[in-house]
Order: C-alpha cells, then structure tokens, then sequence
C-alpha cells in the first residue's frame, strides 16, 4: 500500500504513562533509600548521588580527579579507539568485501580473534603497554573494529550483482567497479556500523577502566567501591549512561545527516 | 525487491566457470589462502614470543597448547580445567536462561500493549545506555562476591538485546499479515498467536545471540574482577602471577566456549524454525 | 437488463476514502464509487496502477473503513473483515512458518472446525488447486505460482461466498500468468462464487470476467464505465470477439505514467 493512515488520536493515558513512570521510579528508589529499606551502605539515594555530582565537580577527593576530569580521560580512550578502528577497520571490511585474496587471507586470523571477548584482552595489554592510555585503546580498537570489518564486508557483498555486471558491459575494470560501485553502495551498512562500533567500544572501556586504570569514569567506580561510596558507584555508572547516550544521539545525527545525503 | 538480489546471487554462483588447475588458480584458492594465513599467523607469533619482542609477555602457541593440556588433568585452584570451563558456563547459562524467559516475552508484551510499553520504554531508554560491566562494583557491594551477583551482570547484560529484538521482531511484521488472519475470520488473539509470535522467531533467536556474546563478555568482566573459579579467574591468575600462557590459554577456551555455545543456539534455531531460510531471503 | 437478472450479492453506495499520507496531507484515494456485484458473477475491477482499485476492495473486504458511503452484502452493511468474504493478495502473505497444509487449513482452524474434517477441506482445496504432493512444504519451497494456489486455496477453503482478489497474478510471470487465469476459470466453474477481481491487464479482465469494471486512471480513483463480456466460456486470449472488446477499452482508456 502506498498510503497509510495516520493514527491520529493517543490516549491520553500513553501520553501520560512515560512520565509517570520515570517519576515513580525516581521517587521509590529515594524512598527505599530514605525510609532505610535498602541500608544507605549498598545503594544511594538519587539525591544524594546528585549532591555527589556537585561535589565531585570540584572536590577531587577519593580518587584523585574531579568527575570532569575523569569523563574527559574516558571519552579521549574511547574516541582514538573508536577512530583507530574505523580507520583499519572499514577499509579492511571493504576489501574484504571485494577482494577473493584479502578475504582468503584475512578471514580465518579475523573469525579467530572474534569470539573472544575484548576485555579479555586486559592481561596482555598491561603486559604490553602498562596501565596507560595505550592498553585502554587497543583494547576499544579490538572492541570497534569487529562491526565495522563485518559491516562493510557485507555491505560490499550486498551490492546488486545486476549493477555490477551493467558496470562490467560498460568496461569498467575491477577498481573502478570496486571504488565507484560497491563502496558507495555499502555506505549504508557501513554507516550502521559507526553506532554499534560506539556501543562496543563504550561497554569495554568500562571493562578496562574497571579493571585496569588510573583515571576515567570506569576508575571512579571502582574506586567508589573500595571506599565502599554507593553514591559515588551510582554516580560513575549515571555518567557512563549519560555520556554513553550523548555519544550515540550526536553519532545518530551524523549518520543521519550524511546518509540522507547518499539516499537522495 | 531483495529476493530478486539473492535469486541473481544463485545464479552468479552457479554460472562459474570450471577452469583448470593453473598456478594461479591455486594461490587465489580460498582454502589455500585460509591456510597460508593461519600458518603465517602462528608463525609470526611464533617468531614474535621466541625473540622477546615484548619481553617475556607473549607465550609460544605450543606452550599455550601445553598448558592447556597441563591443566586438564592437574588441579588449578581447586578443580581442574573442565571444572574452570564449566564453572563459567553455567553462570552464563543462568544468567541468559533467567534474562531470556524474562525479556523476551516482556519484549513481545511490550510491543503489543500500547500501554505497558508507554509505562517500561522510558524505564527500559534510562538503562539501556549503561553498560553492564558498569554494574560489576554495585554488584559486588550487593550481593557479595558469589554467584549472585555475577549471574546478576549477565542477566542485566543479556537482558537488553533479548528483549529489544523480541521489541523489534513484532514491530516489523508486515502489517498485510494481520488482514489475512482478519479476512480469515480471527480475532485479535488469533493474530497474536498466529503471525506476532511466529514471525518474530527469527528476530528473538537473533537477539538470543547477542545476548549469548553479551553473556559471555560480562561472565568475564565478573570473573576478572572477583572470583576463585572460571575462565576469567585463570586470565586474572596468568595476568598476577605474570604467566602469558595461562591468559593466552584463557582466552582462546573463553572464544571457544563463546563460540561453542552460539552454535548450540544456532541448531536450536534451526530445529525450531525450519522455515526460517525463507526469512534470510526476504 | 436481461431478464434473468440474478441476486443482488454487494452493493457499494458512494464509497469514498481518503488516506491522510506523512505530514498530515490529504490524498484522496476513491470518490463516489458505486458498484453492484450479483451473485456468482465474476466482476472484474481493472484500471491503471494507482487508481484506488485495491482500496475498494479492502473497503468490501472490511479491512477498510469508508470515510462515506456505505457496502451492503445480502442488503446487510459490511462491519469489518469476515469469513464470509475470502481474499487472496497480490504478495501472496502466506505464513512462512506454515506448511501448505497448514496455510490452507487456517482459517477452519480459526474458526474451530475439528482438525479430521479441517483436514480433508483443506486436501480436497489443495487438490484443486493442483498442489497434492507438496502438503508439507513451507512457502519457501515453492515457486510464485504454487504460493498463490497456495493463497488461492486458502481463500476457498474458508467457504466464503465472496472471493476477492487482489492482483493475484500481478508477481508472476507472464506465461504462469496465463496459465493460472486459465486456473482461476476453471476453479471458478468448478466452485460458483461472487468473484471480484482486481487487475491492471486488460486482457486478463477479458479474459476472466462477466462484467468489466474499469476505474479512472488517476486520484481520487472513480468508476468510468462498465463492459459486459458476453463471451462463451472457455474463452481464448486471441478470439476475434474478445480482441474487438479489447480495442474499445483500449481505446477508453488514457496512458497514465
């Protein structure tokens, strides 16, 4: 059907629901906080994790950097990561896609390293490069990377084989069709990737941080954990969240922007 | 549209030409360069761990092997290698055990009530964006350092892709599907039943499979942090004892493991959707 | 009228619909449209692509509601979907998850018919159709001709009194096309119903009706006229009768692109 109607009228009640229910979240988690039903020791109140926030802003006290600090170190790992793996990554993918001899060679080292999950990483990267910013970047580049070589990959694969025989009676030659054909064609897919590669990579930094840092948000929990500061816990695992999904939204935005470009 | 594409990939595929055995024919072999890689792959770790390129903190393969085999008939802390594999296991079999039948029936809940899903969206929006290895300390604090609370992170973990598929699955049901079951006769619930459930199958085993890898990496990120058995503890004892062969070892039974079980998934599917290569094709 | 005018089966009195498109923009998709369909007549609605031909049908069909107007089937207003009208549809929407068996007995099944008797309805349908052998097969096994015996055993297994379809060959090929319109007449002989079919082939609607509907080629779709085929049964695609007919619709009909 080439039209469809329009539910115009929602319930009231849908509209309303949403809000009722982050409200009411919000407001038993304080009250089991409050009134002591969970012991303040395991879990903070929401406004005790926000009067925290306001500390932190500044105070730098247990660990060591104020919260900005902390989220600036992170999204600096998960950007060079995330970068890095684009960089290798879609190319790689893209060949892959196309050439018989990249595939052959890269296939079977890349369907290898696949199933293991990136944070198991974490020992070799501290043997390797310490606990800096170097250990932490690899180990997103490995988390990144496995989305965005599938991605392209198959969105090279996916091309109408149709399109490329047209090419093909028009004289094109291997390249040409590669570059002019199947890249723009797998930009789609390729796109698709930028938000899952994001995704990844935020989850194992935390992985990393959690396990081996000295600063960033990951850091902040853990140390919120030796110090036995639910409020501080709360506090880093919110920021994870916010930040993660501020990411995502800009991602979604450029995406957005520059496919709506190609499809037109 | 799409089913044109794969009709044409057949038949590009079958139109191949049989060419004879020339030189080039063989280097261009898939399986030989598979081969050639995985050779060329062991023997540059090889050469990579024999000269101490990175000091002494990458092991041999065949030392990794060694181990490996060392630790299935030696105790490791307590219990042997099958011990330590299925220690993980079943945490991860728990956790994604608990989080399917939970979330993926909510999913399909949510998807067909307009109000449940009005009042567990915004919820369900507020902790998707966090990942679950950030709830590996609160964890910890709750629940001690046990069982509990490392089936807990698999479960939040494994929970988000499980019900959002299943979301998903009953969101994309091509609407001219539920005419029919309404030209036929059926009511609301037949509806349900006949084309909701069935047609998200694929959708669901899709998000069990994330889920699953999901499992697997929160098992780990758990292990890592606190515990005396499993995959992870044996990369976290090879990373403080300083022993690369322990964690390289580690790590390719947790890709194997993961692996392993994503099959099992993957025959499950196919047992239970034998119409589902109709699917892959639409 | 000739003499032996037969039961009035449906009636669409002023039928109009409108469908509200993205950006709240109105489209009007059929304007006063009134069609009689008789009993066990076979009407062909034909018209050009776009032309609200199939909107009229899932008006009589119940899965659209009409914004005026009103369908009387056995002088009762048509509510919503029911069994009593059948429809087999252009992309044929069988349930990938079935086999044929299973497709074909559905709408017994949903209507509790016990599963012994569903299953001989449902083999003596499948049998019409041409399909015994391939019970047990999932759609995806088929070819698009077999899928829409499939649909097309379906819709007759429900025992509705009206059939509606929907562009039902508008996916296959043309020499299965024509192999199953000759399928269609022969099933329609074999089981009278009120048959109403949507088509934008002109011979196809020759070839199959009792009566031509043919729609104006542009929004809001409204009826143009009407063509008796009075021709013998079974017919020919290149009879000199039928290819005359075919010039004077031709001729009334403007190229729309």
């Amino acid at each position: 059907m080439a039209y469809r109607k329009v539910e115009v009228a929602t319930p009231l009640i849908v509209k309303v629901l949403p809000y009722v229910s982050i409200l009411g979240f919000f407001l038993v988690w304080e009250i089991i906080v409050r009134t002591g039903i969970v012991p303040d020791t395991l879990l903070a109140a929401p406004t005790t994790v926000l009067k925290t926030f306001f500390v932190k802003l500044y105070d730098m006290d247990p660990d060591g950097a104020t919260i900005v600090q902390h989220a600036w170190v992170s999204i600096q790992e998960a950007f060079t990561g995330f970068a890095l793996s684009l960089v290798i990554g879609i190319p790689l993918g893209l060949c892959m896609g196309w050439f018989k001899v990249v595939e052959g060679l890269c296939r079977p080292i890349f369907e290898l390293i696949r199933p293991i999950p990136p944070i198991a990483w974490i020992p070799l990267t501290v043997f390797w490069f310490g606990i800096g910013l170097t250990g932490k970047v690899f180990i997103i580049w490995i988390a990144g990377i496995v989305p965005c070589v599938i991605n392209s990959w198959v969105g090279v694969r996916m091309t109408n084989p149709t399109l490329i025989q047209m090419a093909r009676t028009y004289g094109a030659n291997d390249w040409q069709i590669f570059t002019q054909l199947c890249i723009p064609s797998a930009l789609p897919m390729v796109f698709g990737a930028l938000q899952l590669a994001l995704t990844y990579c935020w989850t194992n930094l935390v992985g990393a941080e959690l396990l081996a840092a000295d600063a960033g948000l990951g850091y902040l929990i853990t140390m919120g954990g030796r110090v036995a500061r639910p409020d501080i816990i709360v506090l880093g695992m919110i920021s994870i969240g916010i930040s993660g999904a501020i990411i995502g939204f800009v991602i979604d935005k450029i995406e957005k922007k520059l496919l709506a470009g190609i499809r037109r | 549209m799409k089913q044109t594409h794969s009709i044409a990939n057949e038949t590009v595929d079958h139109a191949r030409t049989r060419e004879a055995w020339t030189l080039k024919r063989v280097l261009t072999n898939t399986y030989f360069l598979n081969a050639v890689s995985l050779i060329v792959f062991l023997l540059v770790w090889d050469y990579v761990a024999r000269e101490h390129i990175f000091h002494d903190s990458l092991a041999r393969p065949w030392d990794v092997v060694k181990q490996i085999v060392y630790l299935t008939n030696h105790k490791y802390a307590g219990t042997n290698l099958w011990g330590h594999i299925w220690a993980s296991t079943r945490r991860v079999l728990i956790g994604f055990s608990i989080a399917s039948v939970v979330a993926v029936p909510l999913g399909l809940f949510m998807a067909l009530n307009t109000r449940v899903n009005a009042a567990v969206k915004p919820l369900f929006d507020l902790f998707k964006p966090m990942p679950p290895i950030a709830w590996v300390t609160i964890a910890v604090l709750w629940f001690g350092i046990g069982e509990t609370s490392k089936v807990f992170i698999i479960v939040i973990g494994s929970f988000v892709p499980c019900l959002l598929n299943a979301y998903n699955g009953v969101r994309l049901v091509d609407p001219e599907l539920y005419d029919v079951i309404r030209v036929l006769g059926g009511s609301r619930r037949d509806q349900i039943f006949h084309v909701c459930f069935p047609a998200s199958f694929p959708a669901v085993f899709a998000g069990l499979q994330i889920s699953l890898s999901v499992a697997w990496t929160c098992v780990l990120a758990a292990e890592l942090t606190s515990s005396r058995t499993g995959l992870g503890f044996l990369i976290k004892r090879g990373m403080d004892t300083y022993k690369p062969t322990l964690v390289l070892g580690g790590m390719l039974l947790i890709a194997a493991a993961a692996w392993l079980t994503s099959q099992l998934v993957n025959i499950l599917e196919k047992r239970l959707c034998p119409w589902k290569r109709h699917i892959e094709n639409l | 009228m000739n003499a032996n005018e037969q039961l009035l089966k449906i009636r669409c009195e002023n039928i109009s619909k409108t469908f509200i498109q993205k950006g709240n923009q109105e489209v009007p998709v059929i304007r006063d449209v009134n069609v009689d369909v008789r009993e066990n007549e076979f009407l062909v609605i034909c018209g050009p692509g776009q032309c609200g031909k199939s909107t009229l049908l899932r008006i009589i069909a119940g899965l659209e509601i009409p914004d005026t107007g009103t369908v009387l089937l056995d002088g009762k207003p048509v509510e919503g979907p029911g069994a009593d009208r059948g429809m087999v549809f252009q992309s044929y929407m069988l349930f990938a998850w079935k086999t044929v068996r299973h497709n074909v007995e559905l709408g017994l099944k949903l209507r509790g018919v016990p599963p012994k008797e569903r299953q001989e309805i449902a083999q003596r349908y499948i049998d019409m159709v041409g399909l015994q052998g391939f019970e047990n097969h999932y759609p995806h096994q088929l070819s698009g001709g077999m899928k829409q015996r499939v649909g097309i055993a379906r819709a007759y297994a429900n025992a509705p009194t009206v059939m509606l379809l929907d562009e039902p060959f508008g996916q296959l090929d043309a020499q299965t096309r024509m192999f199953m319109q000759h399928e269609i007449a022969r099933i329609w002989e074999q089981e009278k119903r009120t048959v109403i079919f949507v088509t934008n082939n002109i011979d196809e609607a020759l070839f199959l009706a009792d009566r031509i509907v043919l729609m104006e080629g542009k929004l809001p779709g409204t009826v143009k006229t009407e063509y008796k085929v009075d021709l013998p049964r079974p017919r020919e695609h290149i009879s000199m009768d039928l290819l005359r007919l075919r010039k004077v619709i031709t001729d009334n009909t403007e190229l729309v692109l």
